[in-house]
């Protein structure tokens, strides 16, 4: 608990109505979209740089832990006050402060919606590409720290790739800008990509600048359905390793089908045992000629039909449809943990066999959703956690996938990150050395461990 | 105790948040408590004994517009909407109601004090209401804004059994609390455009408010006389192919809510079934016939909003367009983000008028760059609420079928 005359500074540099300290407060800031939940003490919803470097000089003046948070989209606790404390809500700091047409670069404060955010720049004709399956709901913030990935990474890569500059606040308070708004910057560390990914232990961004694209001409979605899911892996490895290189291709099983069919009636068939949702974008002539090539290295793998959309509206239903499959899972079984463990693209049927195989064994039932292009495999876990045996077994289930991944060159988390959940598995990738410089580099950020405690460091076997 | 049929609900929130960027008063005020997944997360808590309904979550819970556009968003399938309206109702049980809501909804579910307090209202309302100060405002609607009475209620304008002749149809017409009372242009057009059809038109004298304004606020006892009342006219008249409603609240109350609330009360559902199924908006039922003939020319320019009571509750989107597209020179623009609720939700706009107003600020947007200089909406409420927070603008806001009736003058 916070002594009463410490919150009361808090108070004073955010005023009463953005600092919350009731029960029905602190019970809605204490969960994510996993299955865990810590009970903070507070929260402040900061509204400037200033006001952001004020509430950490203090914390650190007065040791108190403090937690960032944006939409709690995450799926592993990295957002939630593990060891209590504050929680900094970065939602009400969410305007965009600059759209650069000339230089292709933007500047935002933290709790803007990435869906938000890419309307606007699309009105200009410019293109944010990053597309996290929260997209709709995510904040720039929460996808810098935790380097969130999505639908187009086979194509356009990941948060990490368009960022060019932050200004950041220390856990001491101290502010200090990063990078740059040119697309070159070579000029010392490249802290930017240091703190992008570091799932907010390291330092708060209170302003992200991020590289632009113009916006691709023309885009089409195909969707190939399969009788056989080896065939659907089988045509993402060939279209890869053909050199082709689409915007998207999302892989789902039938069990994901049936879900998201009954969430959105789009006329997806239920008895096919997987599909491809592949998405063509550039100019007009480069979708006109790939997206037939794409066609027949889906037949030619044995899909049973291809349909390729007739408009930008069934474009948008589809990749509704697909956004939201997280969510439709829940039709089936109350909790649904979900995995992200990424393999080299070359073993995804390999991989995708394996999945089943293990839960099968463990009696766990699996659906299989994944960005296929780039090898992240999302196992998603049915269960319910109120079955404390069930539990068990989908944990071991887990713990068999991971060290499966290991072997074959994969790593633990492709996007969404290690939290708490994962942290046991880090000493299966990093070695003692890697650990040890990554928790010197936490003690140079964050010397009395006031930001973020709990996390993926602190929870990984010594 | 949240009944059993409800019980599941708060496991299956998966917590992804979609709600949240959908909810426009999350989106107003972007805390969590706000949002539907906090509401469903605190809901789940009290139902496993874990939390207290405490004043803060009273007020969260009010903090809600009823859109429903969560629910229709959530591809868990969690039927957020009824969660909330249960909980709304079981808080009223425990701590009863504001006093003005009390006294108010007292006047909407009585009889005799209804018809009593119009004549008065008529009488000392409408010459009141010019006296108010110019710069006040109910909510967000300014005083000068606010509709004055019908100087007769619709239902003594007309006979209870309007004959047609050759008659190739018959209906029972309800036309609710705001046509009766302050929008009597919206009930001529309806009998008009029905009787020009050759349909005959019952219109039961003794009908009730549909009772959604009360057992929205959770006073489900106080409403389940006009429940009652309800089921039992409508049932009394034999066959009749349709019961038409004008107003999309009314009918969300008689398609979805009576046999929810009853459901949930333990109580038989089988004859508010049967009314769920005969009811249709008007927009509804009009788009099977053919009206082509009977439309002239209007010079005018129009777009639509719809209603949540409509385009969720009902699931009535392209009807009222189809109507408008029909009556020949009349220019129509699609508004962006014409299913976002306008910000009014009955008495939220009240309660809460400084978010109603950053979400109608949106609509008006909206409205505005359509450059159309009519605005259709078959819900009062959202009549109200768009043409008080219109400001200057020369707009003129009316229910659809207003206009269809004016193009078969």
């Amino acid at each position: 608990m916070l002594k009463s005359e410490i919150m009361q500074k808090f108070v004073s540099i955010v005023g009463q109505n953005r600092c919350k300290t009731s029960k029905e407060d602190l019970m809605t800031y204490s969960y994510d979209a996993s299955i865990l939940e810590f009970m903070p003490d507070a929260i402040l919803f900061p509204i400037s740089t200033e006001e952001v470097s004020q509430i950490m000089a203090l914390a650190s003046a007065s040791n108190v832990f403090v937690t960032p948070r944006g939409s709690a989209s995450g799926l592993g606790g990295e957002c939630l006050a593990k060891k209590g404390g504050i929680i900094l809500s970065f939602t009400q700091m969410n305007k965009i402060l600059e759209i650069n047409t000339e230089n292709r670069y933007a500047i935002v404060e933290p709790g803007i919606i990435i869906s938000d955010f890419q309307k606007a720049v699309e009105k200009v004709n410019l293109f944010y590409p990053p597309d996290p399956g929260s997209a709709t709901v995510a904040t720039m913030g929460g996808t810098v720290m935790m380097n969130a990935g999505g639908m187009r990474g086979i194509k356009y890569g990941v948060t990490r790739d368009y960022l060019l500059g932050m200004e950041i606040v220390l856990p001491s308070g101290e502010v200090m800008k990063t990078g740059t708004i040119t697309t070159k910057d070579v000029t010392g560390y490249d802290l930017t990509r240091l703190i992008c990914g570091s799932e907010g232990t390291l330092a708060m961004a209170t302003k992200i600048t991020v590289r632009l694209l113009p916006k691709p001409k023309a885009r089409r979605t195909l969707l190939a359905i399969y009788d056989n899911i080896d065939d659907a892996g089988k045509t993402v490895a060939q279209i890869v390793a053909a050199g082709i290189i689409p915007a998207t291709m999302e892989l789902m099983d039938k069990t994901v089908i049936k879900a998201v069919e009954e969430a959105f009636h789009i006329g997806l068939p239920l008895d096919a045992a997987a599909l491809l949702l592949i998405d063509v974008d550039g100019d007009a002539d480069t979708v006109e000629k790939q997206s037939p090539l794409v066609a027949d290295f889906c037949k030619g793998q044995g899909a049973r039909n291809v349909r390729t959309s007739s408009s930008e509206e069934e474009n948008v239903q589809l990749w509704t449809a697909r956004r939201a499959a997280f969510g439709c899972i829940a039709r089936l079984r109350p909790t649904c943990l979900i995995e992200d463990a990424t393999v080299p693209v070359s073993h995804l049927v390999a991989a995708i066999k394996k999945v089943i195989e293990i839960s099968d064994r463990n009696r766990v039932q699996v659906a299989v959703l994944a960005h296929a292009g780039d090898g992240n495999l999302h196992p998603l876990m049915l269960c319910d956690q109120r079955d404390k045996e069930e539990m068990v077994r989908v944990e071991k289930a887990m713990d068999e996938f991971v060290a499966y991944a290991m072997t074959i060159g994969g790593t633990l988390s492709g996007e969404h990150g290690i939290g708490i959940n994962k942290a046991k598995y880090l000493p299966q990738q990093l070695s003692a050395t890697s650990l040890r410089m990554q928790r010197a580099l936490k003690k140079v950020f964050d010397p009395q461990g006031i930001l973020n405690p709990g996390s993926f460091l602190e929870v990984c076997p010594q | 105790m949240i009944p059993k049929i409800l019980q599941e609900e708060v496991y299956n929130c998966i917590k992804c948040g979609i709600c949240m960027n959908a909810c426009p008063i999350y989106k107003q005020l972007n805390v969590e408590g706000a949002s539907p997944r906090g509401k469903v997360q605190l809901i789940k808590k009290i139902q496993e004994g874990s939390f207290e309904a405490t004043e803060g979550f009273r007020n969260l819970l009010y903090t809600c517009l009823l859109c429903e556009t969560c629910t229709v968003n959530c591809p868990s399938g969690v039927r957020i909407d009824r969660l909330l309206k249960y909980m709304r109702a079981d808080i009223v049980d425990e701590f009863g109601l504001p006093w003005q809501k009390k006294l108010f909804f007292n006047l909407m579910s009585s009889d005799r004090l209804l018809p009593f307090c119009m004549f008065w209202g008529r009488a000392l309302g409408n010459p009141l209401l010019s006296l108010l100060p110019k710069n006040g405002k109910a909510g967000t609607i300014p005083y000068s804004k606010l509709p004055r009475l019908n100087s007769r209620t619709l239902l003594s304008q007309y006979p209870e059994i309007i004959p047609a002749d050759k008659s190739q149809g018959r209906v029972l017409y309800f036309p609710g609390c705001a046509t009766n009372y302050l929008f009597e242009n919206v009930g001529h057009s309806v009998i008009k455009i029905l009787k020009r059809m050759r349909i005959e038109v019952i219109i039961p004298k003794d009908q009730k408010c549909c009772g959604l304004p009360i057992f929205m606020s959770g006073a489900r006892k106080m409403a389940i006389g006009n429940i009652m009342k309800n089921i039992g006219v409508f049932n009394r008249y034999g066959h009749v192919d349709a019961i038409i409603v004008d107003c999309a609240t009314c009918g969300a109350a008689f398609k979805e809510e009576y046999v929810h609330i009853l459901e949930e009360m333990g109580e038989d559902t089988e004859a508010a079934q049967k009314l769920h199924n005969k009811v249709m908006d008007i927009s509804q039922y009009l788009t099977r016939v053919n009206l082509k003939k009977y439309l002239h020319h209007i010079k005018a320019h129009v777009t639509y909003h719809d209603p949540c009571h409509l385009v969720r509750s009902q699931k009535i989107k392209e009807e009222p367009r189809a109507l408008l597209k029909q009556i020949p020179g009349l220019e129509f623009t699609e508004m962006a983000g014409a299913d976002v609720c306008c910000g009014g939700g009955g008495t939220f706009q009240l309660d809460h008028p400084e978010i109603s107003e950053g979400i109608t600020r949106n609509k008006v947007q909206a409205i505005k760059e359509t450059k159309a200089n009519i605005v259709a909406s078959g819900c009062p409420g959202c009549r109200l609420q768009i043409n008080g927070n219109l400001g200057n603008e020369k707009i003129q806001v009316v229910h659809p079928i207003e206009l269809l009736a004016k193009a078969m003058e």
